[in-house]
Protein backbone atom coordinates (compact mmCIF):
# COMPACT_ATOMS: atom_id res chain seq x y z
CA UNK A 1 0.00 0.00 0.00
CA UNK A 2 1.64 3.34 -0.93
CA UNK A 3 1.60 5.75 1.74
CA UNK A 4 -0.91 8.41 1.47
CA UNK A 5 -0.22 11.86 0.18
CA UNK A 6 0.90 14.02 3.14
CA UNK A 7 -0.85 17.87 3.59
CA UNK A 8 1.01 20.64 4.77
CA UNK A 9 -1.73 22.19 7.49
CA UNK A 10 -1.27 26.16 8.40
CA UNK A 11 -3.70 26.04 11.52
CA UNK A 12 -3.47 22.65 13.07
CA UNK A 13 -5.99 23.08 15.94
CA UNK A 14 -8.21 23.97 12.84
CA UNK A 15 -7.56 20.69 11.41
CA UNK A 16 -10.57 19.29 12.22
CA UNK A 17 -13.03 22.01 11.85
CA UNK A 18 -12.48 25.56 10.17
CA UNK A 19 -16.35 26.02 11.00
CA UNK A 20 -17.23 25.97 8.27
CA UNK A 21 -19.58 23.05 6.76
CA UNK A 22 -18.53 21.55 3.48
CA UNK A 23 -14.74 23.00 3.81
CA UNK A 24 -11.71 20.64 2.56
CA UNK A 25 -10.77 20.65 6.03
CA UNK A 26 -14.34 18.92 7.06
CA UNK A 27 -14.59 16.66 4.51
CA UNK A 28 -10.92 15.09 5.48
CA UNK A 29 -10.92 12.70 7.55
CA UNK A 30 -8.96 12.52 10.97
CA UNK A 31 -5.17 13.50 10.08
CA UNK A 32 -3.72 10.41 11.76
CA UNK A 33 -2.35 9.71 8.24
CA UNK A 34 -4.01 6.66 7.23
CA UNK A 35 -6.88 7.42 5.22
CA UNK A 36 -8.99 4.50 5.19
CA UNK A 37 -12.08 3.82 2.38
CA UNK A 38 -14.92 4.66 4.04
CA UNK A 39 -18.19 2.36 3.90
CA UNK A 40 -20.88 4.22 4.74
CA UNK A 41 -24.30 3.14 4.02
CA UNK A 42 -25.14 3.13 0.96
CA UNK A 43 -27.34 6.29 -0.35
CA UNK A 44 -30.99 5.43 -0.63
CA UNK A 45 -32.44 5.48 -3.68
CA UNK A 46 -35.67 4.42 -1.83
CA UNK A 47 -39.03 6.69 -3.00
CA UNK A 48 -40.46 5.72 0.94
CA UNK A 49 -37.03 7.52 2.28
CA UNK A 50 -37.99 10.92 0.54
CA UNK A 51 -40.59 12.17 2.93
CA UNK A 52 -37.83 11.74 6.09
CA UNK A 53 -34.85 13.57 3.80
CA UNK A 54 -37.63 16.46 2.98
CA UNK A 55 -38.12 16.61 6.87
CA UNK A 56 -34.83 16.46 8.08
CA UNK A 57 -34.08 19.36 5.08
CA UNK A 58 -36.85 20.81 7.26
CA UNK A 59 -35.14 20.76 10.17
CA UNK A 60 -31.58 22.34 9.29
CA UNK A 61 -33.16 24.72 7.25
CA UNK A 62 -33.29 27.35 9.96
CA UNK A 63 -33.88 30.97 9.54
CA UNK A 64 -31.11 33.24 9.27
CA UNK A 65 -31.69 37.00 10.43
CA UNK A 66 -29.37 39.80 8.93
CA UNK A 67 -27.40 42.08 11.03
CA UNK A 68 -30.32 44.78 10.18
CA UNK A 69 -33.21 42.37 11.77
CA UNK A 70 -31.14 41.54 14.71
CA UNK A 71 -30.69 45.18 15.49
CA UNK A 72 -27.55 44.62 17.64
CA UNK A 73 -25.97 47.48 18.80
CA UNK A 74 -23.06 48.20 16.47
CA UNK A 75 -19.68 48.52 18.39
CA UNK A 76 -16.71 51.20 18.43
CA UNK A 77 -18.95 53.50 16.70
CA UNK A 78 -20.31 56.70 17.29
CA UNK A 79 -23.70 58.09 16.30
CA UNK A 80 -24.71 61.67 16.55
CA UNK A 81 -27.73 62.48 17.72
CA UNK A 82 -29.45 64.59 14.84
CA UNK A 83 -28.24 62.05 11.99
CA UNK A 84 -30.05 58.85 13.75
CA UNK A 85 -33.68 58.63 12.95
CA UNK A 86 -36.41 57.70 14.93
CA UNK A 87 -37.63 54.37 13.58
CA UNK A 88 -41.20 54.29 12.20
CA UNK A 89 -41.94 57.90 12.24
CA UNK A 90 -42.90 59.87 9.35
CA UNK A 91 -40.81 62.34 7.71
CA UNK A 92 -41.43 65.86 7.52
CA UNK A 93 -42.40 68.69 9.59
CA UNK A 94 -45.70 69.12 11.66
CA UNK A 95 -47.79 71.88 10.87
CA UNK A 96 -50.58 73.24 13.01
CA UNK A 97 -52.99 75.39 11.75
CA UNK A 98 -56.42 74.42 12.78
CA UNK A 99 -57.58 76.49 15.33
CA UNK A 100 -58.09 74.30 18.56
CA UNK A 101 -54.42 73.09 18.13
CA UNK A 102 -53.13 76.90 17.61
CA UNK A 103 -55.85 77.97 21.25
CA UNK A 104 -54.13 75.31 22.79
CA UNK A 105 -50.47 76.55 22.22
CA UNK A 106 -51.43 80.03 22.64
CA UNK A 107 -53.36 79.47 26.17
CA UNK A 108 -49.94 77.96 27.22
CA UNK A 109 -47.39 80.58 26.13
CA UNK A 110 -49.75 82.89 27.82
CA UNK A 111 -49.94 81.11 31.31
CA UNK A 112 -46.42 81.24 31.52
CA UNK A 113 -46.04 84.70 30.38
CA UNK A 114 -48.72 85.47 32.92
CA UNK A 115 -47.46 83.79 35.49
CA UNK A 116 -43.70 85.73 34.48
CA UNK A 117 -45.30 89.34 34.80
CA UNK A 118 -46.78 88.46 37.86
CA UNK A 119 -43.71 87.05 39.66
CA UNK A 120 -41.63 90.12 38.18
CA UNK A 121 -44.56 92.36 40.01
CA UNK A 122 -44.64 91.12 43.14
CA UNK A 123 -40.79 90.77 43.07
CA UNK A 124 -40.93 94.77 42.22
CA UNK A 125 -43.61 95.16 44.92
CA UNK A 126 -41.61 93.34 47.48
CA UNK A 127 -38.53 94.92 46.50
CA UNK A 128 -40.20 98.53 46.75
CA UNK A 129 -40.89 97.54 50.39
CA UNK A 130 -38.04 96.71 51.49
CA UNK A 131 -36.58 99.86 50.33
CA UNK A 132 -39.35 101.66 51.65
CA UNK A 133 -38.44 100.18 55.34
CA UNK A 134 -34.73 100.65 54.48
CA UNK A 135 -35.36 104.25 53.89
CA UNK A 136 -37.34 104.90 57.24
CA UNK A 137 -34.90 103.08 59.04
CA UNK A 138 -32.44 105.09 57.80
CA UNK A 139 -34.34 108.54 58.29
CA UNK A 140 -35.14 107.50 61.94
CA UNK A 141 -31.24 106.80 62.45
CA UNK A 142 -30.48 109.69 61.31
CA UNK A 143 -33.21 112.12 62.95
CA UNK A 144 -31.61 110.43 66.36
CA UNK A 145 -28.28 111.02 65.23
CA UNK A 146 -29.18 114.90 64.67
CA UNK A 147 -31.35 115.07 68.28
CA UNK A 148 -28.07 113.95 70.01
CA UNK A 149 -26.01 115.92 68.43
CA UNK A 150 -28.30 118.84 68.69
CA UNK A 151 -28.65 118.07 72.37
CA UNK A 152 -24.88 118.02 72.46
CA UNK A 153 -24.15 121.48 71.15
CA UNK A 154 -27.24 122.32 73.51
CA UNK A 155 -25.70 121.41 76.50
CA UNK A 156 -21.90 123.40 75.07
CA UNK A 157 -24.11 126.37 74.91
CA UNK A 158 -25.87 125.88 78.69
CA UNK A 159 -22.31 125.29 79.74
CA UNK A 160 -20.57 128.02 78.05
CA UNK A 161 -23.72 130.07 79.21
CA UNK A 162 -23.27 129.43 83.01
CA UNK A 163 -18.84 129.77 82.42
CA UNK A 164 -19.02 132.68 80.33
CA UNK A 165 -21.96 135.10 83.20
CA UNK A 166 -19.67 137.40 83.91
CA UNK A 167 -18.41 138.13 80.07
CA UNK A 168 -21.97 138.99 79.67
CA UNK A 169 -21.95 141.10 82.54
CA UNK A 170 -18.49 142.58 81.42
CA UNK A 171 -19.23 145.79 79.91
CA UNK A 172 -16.32 148.08 77.99
CA UNK A 173 -15.66 149.96 80.49
CA UNK A 174 -14.51 147.43 82.95
CA UNK A 175 -11.03 145.74 82.94
CA UNK A 176 -10.69 142.44 81.35
CA UNK A 177 -8.71 141.19 84.29
CA UNK A 178 -11.93 141.23 86.45
CA UNK A 179 -13.11 138.75 84.13
CA UNK A 180 -10.26 136.62 84.75
CA UNK A 181 -10.04 137.35 88.70
CA UNK A 182 -13.45 135.68 88.50
CA UNK A 183 -12.98 133.20 86.36
CA UNK A 184 -9.57 132.38 88.60
CA UNK A 185 -11.31 132.55 92.00
CA UNK A 186 -13.87 129.97 90.78
CA UNK A 187 -10.73 127.74 90.15
CA UNK A 188 -8.97 129.18 93.22
CA UNK A 189 -11.77 126.76 95.54
CA UNK A 190 -9.88 123.95 94.06
CA UNK A 191 -8.40 121.45 97.19
CA UNK A 192 -4.87 121.23 95.65
CA UNK A 193 -2.33 118.54 96.25
CA UNK A 194 1.57 119.44 95.41
CA UNK A 195 4.14 117.73 96.47
CA UNK A 196 7.58 119.51 97.64
CA UNK B 1 -45.31 79.14 1.53
CA UNK B 2 -46.25 76.75 4.36
CA UNK B 3 -48.14 77.14 7.91
CA UNK B 4 -45.96 77.11 11.07
CA UNK B 5 -44.61 74.06 12.67
CA UNK B 6 -45.81 73.35 16.52
CA UNK B 7 -42.43 74.84 17.88
CA UNK B 8 -42.62 77.93 15.50
CA UNK B 9 -45.80 78.93 16.66
CA UNK B 10 -45.07 78.49 20.01
CA UNK B 11 -41.98 80.90 19.50
CA UNK B 12 -44.17 83.46 17.38
CA UNK B 13 -46.53 83.57 20.04
CA UNK B 14 -44.38 83.47 23.14
CA UNK B 15 -42.58 86.61 21.65
CA UNK B 16 -45.92 88.14 20.51
CA UNK B 17 -47.13 87.74 24.18
CA UNK B 18 -44.65 89.45 25.48
CA UNK B 19 -46.15 92.78 23.95
CA UNK B 20 -49.80 91.73 23.71
CA UNK B 21 -52.42 91.22 26.87
CA UNK B 22 -55.00 88.86 26.78
CA UNK B 23 -56.62 90.12 23.14
CA UNK B 24 -54.10 87.89 22.00
CA UNK B 25 -56.79 85.34 21.40
CA UNK B 26 -58.66 87.92 19.16
CA UNK B 27 -55.92 87.73 16.80
CA UNK B 28 -56.61 83.81 15.26
CA UNK B 29 -60.75 83.85 16.41
CA UNK B 30 -62.66 83.83 13.44
CA UNK B 31 -63.92 87.49 12.04
CA UNK B 32 -67.87 86.70 12.76
CA UNK B 33 -69.91 84.10 13.74
CA UNK B 34 -70.95 82.36 10.37
CA UNK B 35 -70.16 78.51 10.21
CA UNK B 36 -67.65 79.44 7.30
CA UNK B 37 -66.05 82.32 8.48
CA UNK B 38 -62.51 83.59 7.59
CA UNK B 39 -59.71 83.56 9.94
CA UNK B 40 -56.52 85.11 10.12
CA UNK B 41 -53.31 82.52 9.97
CA UNK B 42 -49.93 82.54 9.80
CA UNK B 43 -47.65 81.39 7.30
CA UNK B 44 -44.20 81.44 6.47
CA UNK B 45 -42.60 82.22 3.21
CA UNK B 46 -38.93 82.02 2.92
CA UNK B 47 -37.86 82.96 6.74
CA UNK B 48 -40.36 85.87 7.11
CA UNK B 49 -43.80 85.44 9.18
CA UNK B 50 -46.57 86.80 7.66
CA UNK B 51 -50.09 87.20 9.55
CA UNK B 52 -52.72 86.75 6.77
CA UNK B 53 -56.27 85.96 5.89
CA UNK B 54 -56.70 82.13 5.10
CA UNK B 55 -58.84 82.89 2.22
CA UNK B 56 -56.22 85.03 0.56
CA UNK B 57 -53.00 82.62 1.77
CA UNK B 58 -55.03 79.66 -0.16
CA UNK B 59 -55.27 82.09 -3.25
CA UNK B 60 -51.29 82.74 -3.00
CA UNK B 61 -51.08 79.14 -3.25
CA UNK B 62 -51.43 79.62 -6.92
CA UNK B 63 -48.60 81.87 -7.18
CA UNK B 64 -44.60 79.75 -7.09
CA UNK B 65 -42.69 79.96 -3.94
CA UNK B 66 -39.77 81.86 -5.45
CA UNK B 67 -42.76 84.68 -7.48
CA UNK B 68 -44.39 85.09 -4.16
CA UNK B 69 -42.60 87.79 -2.26
CA UNK B 70 -45.12 89.04 0.74
CA UNK B 71 -48.88 88.66 1.12
CA UNK B 72 -50.66 90.15 4.18
CA UNK B 73 -48.79 91.45 7.15
CA UNK B 74 -45.25 90.89 7.64
CA UNK B 75 -45.36 90.21 11.33
CA UNK B 76 -41.45 89.11 11.05
CA UNK B 77 -38.99 86.93 10.55
CA UNK B 78 -37.10 83.64 12.07
CA UNK B 79 -33.91 83.68 12.91
CA UNK B 80 -31.42 80.91 11.65
CA UNK B 81 -31.15 79.80 15.31
CA UNK B 82 -35.33 79.39 15.75
CA UNK B 83 -35.83 82.86 17.51
CA UNK B 84 -38.67 85.01 16.10
CA UNK B 85 -37.67 89.00 15.48
CA UNK B 86 -40.64 91.19 15.21
CA UNK B 87 -40.50 93.76 12.63
CA UNK B 88 -41.59 97.08 12.55
CA UNK B 89 -44.37 96.13 10.03
CA UNK B 90 -46.21 94.40 12.91
CA UNK B 91 -46.86 97.64 14.50
CA UNK B 92 -50.67 98.17 13.71
CA UNK B 93 -51.35 94.67 15.26
CA UNK B 94 -49.38 95.27 18.38
CA UNK B 95 -50.59 98.50 19.15
CA UNK B 96 -54.09 97.27 19.08
CA UNK B 97 -53.34 94.23 21.73
CA UNK B 98 -50.62 95.90 23.40
CA UNK B 99 -51.00 95.49 27.13
CA UNK B 100 -48.20 98.07 28.35
CA UNK B 101 -48.21 101.62 26.50
CA UNK B 102 -45.89 104.88 26.80
CA UNK B 103 -46.68 108.26 25.30
CA UNK B 104 -43.85 110.31 24.34
CA UNK B 105 -43.48 114.30 24.48
CA UNK B 106 -43.78 115.48 21.05
CA UNK B 107 -39.59 117.15 21.90
CA UNK B 108 -39.20 113.12 22.89
CA UNK B 109 -40.57 111.48 19.39
CA UNK B 110 -37.58 112.76 16.83
CA UNK B 111 -34.85 111.26 18.81
CA UNK B 112 -37.02 107.90 19.32
CA UNK B 113 -37.34 107.78 15.29
CA UNK B 114 -34.28 108.65 14.74
CA UNK B 115 -33.32 105.24 16.45
CA UNK B 116 -32.85 106.50 20.00
CA UNK B 117 -34.10 105.11 23.69
CA UNK B 118 -36.41 106.50 25.78
CA UNK B 119 -34.99 108.72 28.31
CA UNK B 120 -37.12 110.17 31.22
CA UNK B 121 -37.41 113.81 30.53
CA UNK B 122 -39.24 112.63 26.96
CA UNK B 123 -41.87 110.47 28.73
CA UNK B 124 -45.45 111.77 28.78
CA UNK B 125 -47.28 109.38 30.77
CA UNK B 126 -47.30 105.33 30.98
CA UNK B 127 -48.87 102.69 31.76
CA UNK B 128 -48.99 102.38 35.69
CA UNK B 129 -47.63 99.47 37.05
CA UNK B 130 -45.40 98.18 34.46
CA UNK B 131 -42.39 96.04 35.78
CA UNK B 132 -39.31 95.96 34.00
CA UNK B 133 -38.12 93.68 30.73
CA UNK B 134 -40.92 93.56 28.90
CA UNK B 135 -42.62 94.48 26.05
CA UNK B 136 -44.09 98.22 25.39
CA UNK B 137 -45.32 99.82 22.71
CA UNK B 138 -44.49 103.77 22.31
CA UNK B 139 -47.32 106.29 20.85
CA UNK B 140 -47.07 109.62 20.34
CA UNK B 141 -49.06 111.97 22.69
CA UNK B 142 -51.81 112.29 19.91
CA UNK B 143 -52.13 108.03 20.41
CA UNK B 144 -49.89 107.66 16.61
CA UNK B 145 -48.28 104.22 17.40
CA UNK B 146 -44.29 104.60 16.91
CA UNK B 147 -42.75 101.96 17.41
CA UNK B 148 -42.42 99.22 20.19
CA UNK B 149 -39.30 98.30 23.14
CA UNK B 150 -38.61 97.04 26.23
CA UNK B 151 -38.45 98.41 29.17
CA UNK B 152 -35.18 99.43 31.53
CA UNK B 153 -37.14 100.03 34.46
CA UNK B 154 -40.73 99.47 36.61
CA UNK B 155 -42.59 102.54 36.92
CA UNK B 156 -41.69 102.43 40.76
CA UNK B 157 -37.88 102.50 39.96
CA UNK B 158 -38.39 105.28 37.05
CA UNK B 159 -39.80 107.65 39.32
CA UNK B 160 -36.87 108.09 41.37
CA UNK B 161 -34.62 108.44 37.89
CA UNK B 162 -32.94 111.19 36.61
CA UNK B 163 -34.06 113.37 33.63
CA UNK B 164 -31.60 111.36 31.40
CA UNK B 165 -31.87 107.83 32.35
CA UNK B 166 -33.61 105.41 30.19
CA UNK B 167 -37.01 104.01 30.84
CA UNK B 168 -37.21 101.95 27.57
CA UNK B 169 -34.95 100.13 25.56
CA UNK B 170 -35.90 100.18 21.75
CA UNK B 171 -36.58 97.64 19.52
CA UNK B 172 -38.45 99.12 16.24
CA UNK B 173 -39.48 102.38 15.41
CA UNK B 174 -41.95 103.94 12.29
CA UNK B 175 -38.24 105.24 11.19
CA UNK B 176 -36.83 101.71 9.96
CA UNK B 177 -39.10 102.25 6.69
CA UNK B 178 -36.88 104.85 5.95
CA UNK B 179 -33.89 103.15 7.23
CA UNK B 180 -34.18 99.76 6.45
CA UNK B 181 -36.22 100.19 3.34
CA UNK B 182 -33.56 97.58 0.98
CA UNK B 183 -33.70 94.93 3.79
CA UNK B 184 -36.81 95.34 5.48
CA UNK B 185 -39.38 93.69 2.52
CA UNK B 186 -36.95 91.47 0.54
CA UNK B 187 -36.14 88.23 2.23
CA UNK B 188 -33.30 87.27 -0.15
Amino acid sequence: MPPSRTKTIKNKHAANGSGISGSKAQRAGPMDGIVKNKKGPPPSSKPSNSKAIAAILKKRRKKTYSEKELDIPKLNMITPVGVEKPKGKKKGKVFVDDRESMNTILAMVQADKEGEIESKMIRARQMEEIREARRVESEKKEGEKQAVLDETKDSLRKKRKRAGKPAFIYTEGEDDDAMLTGGNAVKAKKKRVSFA
Amino acid sequence: MRPLTEEETQTVFAKLASICGNSLKNLIAPIDNSPSADRYVFRVQKDRVYYVLLSMANLATTVARDNLLSLGTCLGKMTKTGKFKLHITALPILAEHSRYKIWIKPSGEMPFLYGGNIVKAHVGRWTEDTPEHTGIVVFSMDDRPLGFGVTARSTAEARRLAPTGMVVFRQADAGEYLRDEDSLFSSG
